[in-house]
């Protein structure tokens, strides 16, 4: 039998991460949660994981700038990436996207279609 | 003495706040409305920076065949999280926000406690949000009318007649579409 697929997943709200916990979990993945993007790569720094979905407004650092600076990096520069956030212009999604994002997810999020997508693009 | 017409400089700009809606505005003749039976609405304040905010939701019901009994809080987490972003992004900070909270009511008694179910989950993020509830006005059996000022975080709530109160469908899944995955 295969290791559980982990998660990181990175958001500001206590609120989603249980929501995101409680649909991860539930699905047999491991699941780590960061507050910010500085929590979160201060996590990577010293973990491996298989796939990071992050929230976009965040203090200290934000989800843009969190994906920056894991693909600047060597150790996360091919981890997908998912961003999962209330954000739903075009220009944001264009963002995401040419700072290295994997896909976009706008919030709120259907347990099962996130659960499809991470199972997609886990290596 | 002369009669002075109300300027048009001094109206007041009224917004109504649907269901399903999050509005931010540090406008000072802004005033934001809504009309609540069972859903919440939920006004937040950061009296440093002059800006205010204003939600109207209602949790989906379980879905059908659902033993948990738990109403879906997906949407009510989503419109909350609309509501602070907007907030952040007008330059309010989290740890200055206020809030108050309106509605909740049980306007059918024969019904599922909707209202006690909406009001129980805004309580609950709040807290666990650690933003600071400084009034609140929820439960019973009555409408309210909520009117916000959102750049003087001033707030005046009333009983309404229950005819008022927008007709509530709560459905099993609000948005059908929500949640879809793009990959790049």
């Amino acid at each position: 039998m295969s290791k559980n697929t982990r998660i990181l997943t990175v958001d500001d709200s206590a609120s989603m991460r249980a929501l995101l916990n409680h649909a991860l979990t539930s699905q047999g993945f491991d699941v780590a949660q960061a507050e910010d993007g500085e929590v979160a790569l201060e996590w990577l720094a010293l973990n491996e994981v298989d796939v990071v979905i992050t929230d976009i407004n965040m203090p200290r650092l934000d989800g843009f700038g969190l994906i920056e600076k894991l693909r600047q990096g060597n150790r996360h520069r091919d981890r997908p990436i998912l961003v999962l956030t209330t954000e739903s212009s075009e220009e944001k999604k264009a963002r995401a996207r040419s700072a290295g994002a994997t896909g976009w997810i706008v919030k709120p999020f259907d347990p099962e279609k996130l659960v499809a997508a991470v199972r997609r693009v886990a290596h | 003495m002369s009669y002075e017409a109300p300027s048009p400089m001094n109206a007041i700009t009224r917004i109504n706040i649907l269901q399903g809606q999050a509005r931010v505005s540090a406008g000072p003749r802004v005033e934001f409305s809504t009309v609540l039976g069972s859903c919440v609405a939920t006004c937040l304040f950061d009296p440093d920076v002059e800006v205010g905010g204003m939600n109207h939701f209602l949790l989906a019901e379980p879905p059908q065949g659902s033993h948990s009994g738990d109403f879906d809080e997906h949407y009510g987490v989503y419109l909350m999280e609309l509501l602070i972003n907007e907030m952040l992004a007008h330059g309010a900070a989290k740890s200055r926000m206020r809030a108050h909270l309106y509605g909740g009511a049980n306007l059918n008694s024969g019904f599922a406690r909707i209202g006690t179910k909406n009001a129980e989950f805004a309580r609950s993020f709040l807290a666990s949000e650690r933003i600071n509830v400084v009034r609140e006005d929820l439960g019973g059996n009555n409408a309210r009318r909520v009117d916000f000022r959102p750049a003087r975080g001033q707030v005046r709530c009333r009983t309404v007649e229950n005819t008022l109160a927008p007709e509530i469908k709560p459905t099993a899944r609000p948005l059908p579409n929500r949640g879809d995955v793009e990959l790049f």
